[in-house]
């Protein structure tokens, strides 16, 4: 530095000065908010209107069902996800596993680059050209070696393209493709084939049914499509003109599907095959099937009620009453195969539900095997099991893992574990360090389905296309990308395929079902076409069967159990976690179960009079034992499950998987044993009998209600099927009110919940924090109930005189947004107002934090943010810039979606015109895939909110305290009719 | 008066303000370890602005848990001080005339106290202005509506009357202090506060009218105050608050609080500067009276509040009262039972009312069973409101009890100051119930 010839100060040092002093004062100031910056675009991309949303159609690949979804897009990012009211699986509606598919995306845990493991052993980055140079060379060396099946592509199921280009690529390098699921549904198709001689899963037609029987079908949690059969379910459930299907569910626990019931019979588990001939049997005997029983008459005589009784601890009378309502009340429908009930009998249990269906006269009225589930076709659990075989045996020399974590979702006992210990080199294409994906030693990670190019066929109806809806996150890239390049170095397969990259092989592909569709004209257009709607879905014919009546070889025998305990064992699977994908993502953790409301973590299910034998109470520890293993979890105590059966719930229990997954609760599969299923041999869930016993510890559960029945307050109202019928008299007078009602000009924003509707899945609480930026809080806070849901389900089993002894209600509750709403008055500074369109105006800005307005919410749905949550990068790129992220020490609460209302209004004023009716959702209506919630202006008579809420059902919660909700909910509906 | 017998005019003078003495070791070392609570309160404090309201215990349902009822309490005992002074200074009840000057510092306080459980408590407590209605160029104004407002107004109110109206009645001691200290720096003070009197007879007839206006004045703040505190409460529509007992029953608890204050004030400050002549045990008797009377009220409310909400059918409003006997907090609501109402029975006697031990622990029963009574009302109501699915249980935090600490800590801040600096005896009005000196003082007139 030379010196300044004028002395003072040099331009140079005042910058050094200036620079220390701003950090000082950066330091200082660390107390206030942190300075943020606007960035502006300064070359807007081309297609992005700062504030105007894109919305791209894909596919959901969250599980095996393959919904639709539409994607919105503000600037770039992906902020919300909804269902594709096009694709017909799904029409619009979702789970909450699709809804949090955006935390998958900007999980804070993903793998950001390439990963090889070091010679010490240590995992470390690498460039993408590096990896995929270290995979052909590696590829390179095991063919050298020769030998067929030395290299195995183990994925998820994945039928389309993709797995096309899998399977064409392991041929070409002699290696072998498994499509692995750990809910494969095995025995279905096997029974399938069995009595109709067609080895497909088919789609049940629950909408067209009036009876249903489900076997343990947990279908409105995990079973083949649950978004489809919830909506169907609803359709069929649902009251309208009078009359309502009847649901009734046969499991030894009262699942969500169970409670959701309109009676919930408990059985001994293993032994629903007796129950189901059992009522064939009646039905045959007392000349009530129409076609007299078939081939079966003979085999079904064995079964009569009495002994099938004494097997399955169901009353005969019920046997009788089921079955009466089961011919009568046509058409109606059995289903079974849940995977929590699957047993070594699993196949056979099937078999007798088919006989069932058949002797009714169901089959191809409400059982379609025209549209059979393409996971029909994924690899069987032999399949799976020879391979951990041949891996332990050292005869797979080059493994890549795809979107499944065999590590987790196989039974430990099965060793799949030590197995992948013997394989010399394991390449995963995770984007997720998970429990297989850690033990890899080539990490090459794949692009989420929303940021990456694909398609994928879930059924006979539907090819849905998945198209990226925003670059990258981290330093991805999409695995077909990376088959095309690697294949291009490899010896001999450099021509293999002519494409460059995975979207021209995919276009290609494409090329071939347009041709098969349309047989010709412009493919831009079809193209387009299809990436507008989602994929393409026509309609499928349906295929009649009939049973062959030929059934050797099916004995009904009893199912096995391992094990020596006192108490059947049961691993059910997750509507949140599914196998455990769902675990990484903190909406999901922090969704309560529907049952226990618990979150973040597991517990065991158990009877009162077990809790009551065992010395526990909710929240003990209690220590489940196997021989195969331990799990130490805390007990809810459930009036819905058998005394001689425990539930642990599967998906929780990771040991990796991310900071959200890793060390929290148990999981059930580290103690099953291999059991299969004595006729397909695929994996059978619930054959272990454990001992039980208290370990003295206890600790709070952590739920968000801690109340179980309504103590009479009557919020969550019912009305049975007679009393509609003679007609309710529906209430509408005006109260005495101190101050003239307020007239509303044009708009009266209101909504109406059907409670018969409702299943409590809980799909609308995750949709409501992705659209209004809800933070989570974790497992501590919820602990504090400081759970910030604007939306929360109140759950409240009441006594009841039906099979169980208790029913379950659902109340799905949020800010009522009341005309005389009693948070209003007391707010000292009018953070909370009433405003013209008959919303709770809630001003964030204004807000002291005085908290007066909650203690006088009559339903308690205001939430205080009691610290400013901050959430990791890039989980915040999700947050909705239309709605403002809130600070500490002010009130939120639900705002009816009022972003959703602003822009609706703001587009129908370009044209000129007001909303109309349907014309935009708000974020929980639209998931709602029951249709349970409708939202409209009240202000329009011709509304469907409006005539709703003039229903005869419809009923305002506490609406004696006049605080004139602009909710209105609907009874559910009891049947209790013979 | 036949206790006082043996005071003079001087030995008055001489005794109260031989009370502002220098500082003595026992004072300093009651003093430094407040000074050090009055610390820690403020660092909880800190700490809760800085991290958030999430340190203190709140659970959803239970937004206002242990600030509120700080606040209430400190409402509450800033009432006998009023009551003391002007109600009783209008009756003319010559028991006051030592007490009342305690009981008003203690009333300035306690509203000093309460005054800061309203801004503590907010979630955003530097926007505590916003309550005010001031003119402002966003043009927001407050609603006056809500009874927040209302208690901004009755606070604030009370604070400057029971202000005035303690440094009215100081003005002729003051003078008198002034005359007798010699220190230049006190004695500056002194003259300043003592606003020039001289003690004329002009002066004298002035004063006392506006002293007895002042006392007019006071007198409907002690039923207004708590009045619109219980409005906080009964205002609402929650099960347990929503009650038209609530202003009366406030106020008969915060006189009977405010009086078990005094008492417990008065006993160690009369033991310690030997003040048995001038608090005498008529004082405490006539005080144990009242303290009766408003057990009794109190005692009666709790049963009332019983009778309406089995009366009104509601299940809210019964569930409600069910659950403070039975429920998590059934411990609270029978400590307060017994603290209130059992434990000042043995005051009907009037061998407990004259025995200083006595009434001692019975005033710190009183005070602990007052501060459950705010307790239970704010915290149980709140658990179980109309909508069962969500009911929750408040948990206390070290937070909370460090603020709460520190605000007896602040409160016994300003009384060791006041009682150092300023008469705590009224050294005039016990002149005037005095003999008058004679030149042969063997009978009295």
């Amino acid at each position: 530095m030379s010196q300044d010839k004028k002395g003072g100060l040099k331009r140079r040092d005042f910058l050094k000065i200036i620079g220390v002093a701003g950090g000082t004062a950066a330091v200082a100031g660390g107390c206030s908010n942190p300075a943020e910056q606007i960035i502006p675009y300064v070359i807007p991309p081309e297609g992005i209107i700062p504030g105007v949303p894109n919305w791209y159609a894909s596919t959901c690949r969250e599980c095996p069902a393959g919904c639709g979804i539409i994607v919105k897009n503000r600037e770039g990012r992906a902020i919300k996800v909804e269902g594709n009211p096009k694709n017909p699986i799904n029409m619009g509606g979702s789970c909450a596993e699709g809804q949090a598919m955006l935390q998958g995306l900007y999980n804070p845990d993903r793998i950001r680059s390439p990963l090889s493991r070091s010679d010490l052993g240590r995992l470390e980055p690498q460039g993408w050209d590096n990896a995929q140079k270290m995979l052909t060379e590696k590829i390179e060396e095991v063919r050298k070696k020769g030998g067929n099946g030395r290299i195995v592509f183990l994925s998820d199921h994945n039928e389309g393209t993709l797995g096309n280009l899998i399977g064409d690529w392991m041929s070409a390098l002699g290696g072998k493709h498994l499509t692995y699921e750990a809910y494969s549904y095995e025995p279905l198709k096997e029974a399938n084939r069995i009595v109709f001689g067609i080895d497909k899963i088919p789609t049940y037609n629950i909408d067209k049914t009036k009876y249903l029987l489900s076997f343990g079908a947990d279908f409105i949690e995990t079973w083949l499509s649950p978004t489809l059969y919830a909506r169907q379910f609803s359709e069929m459930h649902g009251y309208k003109d009078k009359s309502m299907g009847k649901f009734v569910h046969v499991e030894p626990r009262a699942s969500l599907t169970g409670v959701n019931a309109d009676e919930w019979v408990s059985i001994k588990p293993g032994t629903e095959a007796v129950l189901a001939l059992g009522i064939a049997n009646v039905i045959v005997s007392e000349g009530m099937s129409a076609n007299g029983g078939g081939g079966f008459a003979g085999l079904l005589g064995a079964y009569t009620p009495e002994k099938v009784s004494s097997v399955t601890d169901v009353p005969v009378d019920t046997i009788k009453e089921i079955a009466g309502e089961f011919s009568s009340m046509q058409p109606s429908l059995a289903i079974g195969g849940g995977i929590a009930n699957t047993s070594t009998n699993a196949t056979e249990t099937l078999v007798a539900i088919n006989i069932l269906n058949y002797v009714a006269g169901n089959v191809g009225q409400t059982i379609d095997f025209g549209n059979a589930l393409t996971l029909s076709g994924v690899s069987t659990f032999k399949e799976i099991s020879s391979l951990v075989d041949s891996m332990s045996k050292g005869e797979v020399d080059l493994l890549f893992i795809y979107n499944v974590n065999p590590v987790f979702t196989l039974p430990r006992s099965l060793g799949f574990e030590d197995a992948l210990g013997k394989v010399p080199y394991v390449v995963s294409f995770s984007s997720f360090m998970d429990e297989t994906t850690e033990k890899a030693n080539l990490i090459l990670p794949d692009s989420t389905t929303l940021e990456s190019w694909g398609d994928f066929i879930p059924d006979a109806r539907v090819h849905g296309l998945i198209q990226p809806v925003m670059t990258p996150v981290f330093n991805t890239r999409s695995t077909g990308d990376v088959i095309l390049s690697v294949t291009a170095q490899l010896e001999g397969l450099k021509g293999r395929y002519t494409q460059v990259s995975y979207y021209d092989y995919l276009r290609d592909s494409w090329k071939r079902v347009w041709t098969s569709v349309t047989g010709g004209g412009d493919f831009e257009m079809f193209w387009n076409t299809a990436l507008e709607n989602g994929g393409i879905y026509r309609d499928v014919t349906p295929v009649q069967v009939s049973a062959s009546g030929n059934i050797s070889g099916v004995s009904f025998g009893e199912p096995e159990f391992t094990g020596d305990g006192d108490f059947y064992f049961m691993a059910y699977p997750s509507y949140k976690y599914y196998d455990g994908r769902g675990a990484n993502k903190p909406w999901l953790q922090e969704l309560p179960d529907a049952i226990t409301t618990g979150v973040w973590d597991s517990w065991v299910e158990m009877h009162p009079d077990t809790a009551k034998r065992l010395g526990v109470k909710l929240g003990d520890f209690v220590k489940i034992e196997s021989p195969y293993g331990t799990i130490e979890t805390q007990a809810y105590v459930y009036e819905g499950i058998r005394p001689d059966t425990l539930a642990v719930m599967i998906g929780q229990g990771h040991t990796s998987y991310g900071r959200y997954a890793k060390d929290r609760g148990v999981n059930p599969l580290s103690i099953l044993p291999v059991s299969t299923d004595k006729i397909t041999g695929s994996f059978a869930w619930l054959t272990t009998k454990v001992k039980a016993s208290g370990t003295g510890r206890n600790a709070q559960f952590v739920q968000t209600q801690y109340t179980t029945t309504q103590h009479d307050r009557d919020v969550a109202q019912m009305v049975t099927l007679t009393e509609l019928e003679h007609g309710l008299h529906h209430e509408e007078h005006e109260e005495p009110d101190f101050y003239p009602p307020i007239e509303y000009d044009r708009y009266h924003w209101g909504m109406s919940i059907d409670l018969q509707k409702c299943t409590g899945c809980g799909a609308c609480i995750t949709a409501c924090y992705a659209e209004n930026n809800i933070p989570f809080v974790g497992k501590e806070l919820v602990a504090k109930r400081r759970d910030m849901a604007w939306l929360r389900i109140d759950r409240f089993f009441e006594k009841s005189d039906n099979k169980a002894g208790f029913e379950t209600r659902f109340l799905p509750m949020l800010c009522q947004q009341c005309n005389n709403a009693p948070c209003e008055p007391v707010c000292p500074v009018f953070a909370t107002y009433h405003n013209p369109e008959g919303l709770n105006g809630m001003i964030y800005n204004r807000c002291v934090g005085t908290r007066y307005c909650s203690n006088n919410c009559t339903y308690s749905v205001r939430k205080f943010n009691w610290f400013s949550y901050k959430i990791p990068d890039p989980l915040n790129w999700q947050y909705n810039p239309d709605v403002t992220v809130r600070d500490k020490g002010v009130m939120e609460k639900c705002t009816f979606c009022v972003q959703r209302i602003i822009y609706a209004k703001d587009q129908a004023k370009d044209k000129g015109r007001d909303v109309l009716d349907g014309e935009f959702q708000v974020a929980c209506q639209q998931s709602c895939a029951s249709g349970a919630i409708e939202f409209g202006n009240l202000k329009d008579p011709e509304s469907r909110v409006s005539k709703l809420s003039h229903d005869e059902r419809g009923y305002r919660v506490l609406n004696q305290l006049n605080t004139q909700p602009n909710i209105t909910y609907l009874k559910k509906v009891k049947w209790d009719k013979a | 008066m036949s206790e006082q017998n043996s005071l003079t005019y001087a030995k008055v003078n001489e005794d109260v303000i031989r009370m502002l003495d220098k500082p003595t070791v026992k004072w300093l070392a009651l003093f430094l370890p407040v000074l050090g609570f009055v610390g820690f309160g403020m660092f909880c404090f800190l700490y809760q602005v800085y991290t958030g309201l999430g340190v203190a215990g709140y659970r959803h349902p239970v937004f206002w848990g242990v600030y509120i009822t700080d606040f209430v309490f400190w409402v509450g005992i800033a009432h006998s001080g009023t009551l003391i002074s002007a109600i009783l200074y209008l009756f003319r009840a010559s028991f006051r005339v030592s007490i009342y000057r305690i009981a008003e510092a203690m009333t300035v306080f306690a509203v000093l106290t309460a005054g800061l459980f309203p801004i503590i408590h907010l979630g955003r407590p530097w926007f505590f202005y916003w309550l005010f209605p001031y003119p402002n160029q966003r043009e927001l104004w407050v609603n006056f509506k809500s009874p927040l407002l209302w208690d901004v107004f009755a606070v604030s109110t009370y604070l400057t009357v029971s202000s005035v109206f303690f440094f009215v009645g100081m003005i002729p001691d003051i003078a008198a202090i002034r005359d007798k200290v010699k220190e230049v720096p006190r004695k500056i003070a002194y003259t300043i506060l003592s606003l020039g009197w001289k003690g004329s007879n002009w002066e004298w007839l002035h004063y006392s009218r506006a002293y007895l206006y002042f006392a007019a004045f006071a007198t409907p703040l002690v039923l207004s105050v708590h009045s619109v505190v219980s409005w906080d409460f009964a205002m609402a529509n929650l099960p347990g608050w929503h009650t038209t007992i609530f202003a009366p029953y406030f106020v008969a608890g915060a006189i009977f609080s405010g009086l078990g204050m005094v008492i417990t004030l008065t006993i160690p400050i009369r033991k310690i500067f030997a003040l048995e002549d001038y608090i005498t045990l008529d004082n405490y008797d006539g005080m144990a009276k009242m303290i009766i009377l408003t057990s009794l009220i109190v005692g009666y409310a709790y049963g009332v509040e019983f009778f309406m909400a089995w009366y009104s059918g509601s299940p809210a409003e019964w569930g409600q009262f069910y659950y403070r006997v039975t429920g998590e907090y059934a411990l609270f609501y029978w400590i307060m039972v017994v603290c209130n109402v059992l434990i000042p029975i043995p005051l009907w006697f009037k061998s407990v009312r004259r025995n200083i031990k006595a009434l001692f622990i019975i005033s710190i029963f009183i005070n602990i069973g007052m501060w459950f009574e705010r307790f239970n009302i704010i915290v149980i109501s709140l658990s179980q409101g109309f909508e069962p699915g969500a009911w929750g249980i408040y948990k206390v935090s070290w937070v909370e009890m460090g603020i709460t600490v520190g605000s007896f800590a602040w409160f016994f801040m300003f009384f060791l100051i006041f009682i150092k600096t300023l008469p705590a005896i009224s050294i005039a009005e016990l002149k005037e119930i005095l003999p008058v000196p004679k030149k042969e003082a063997k009978h009295h007139g």
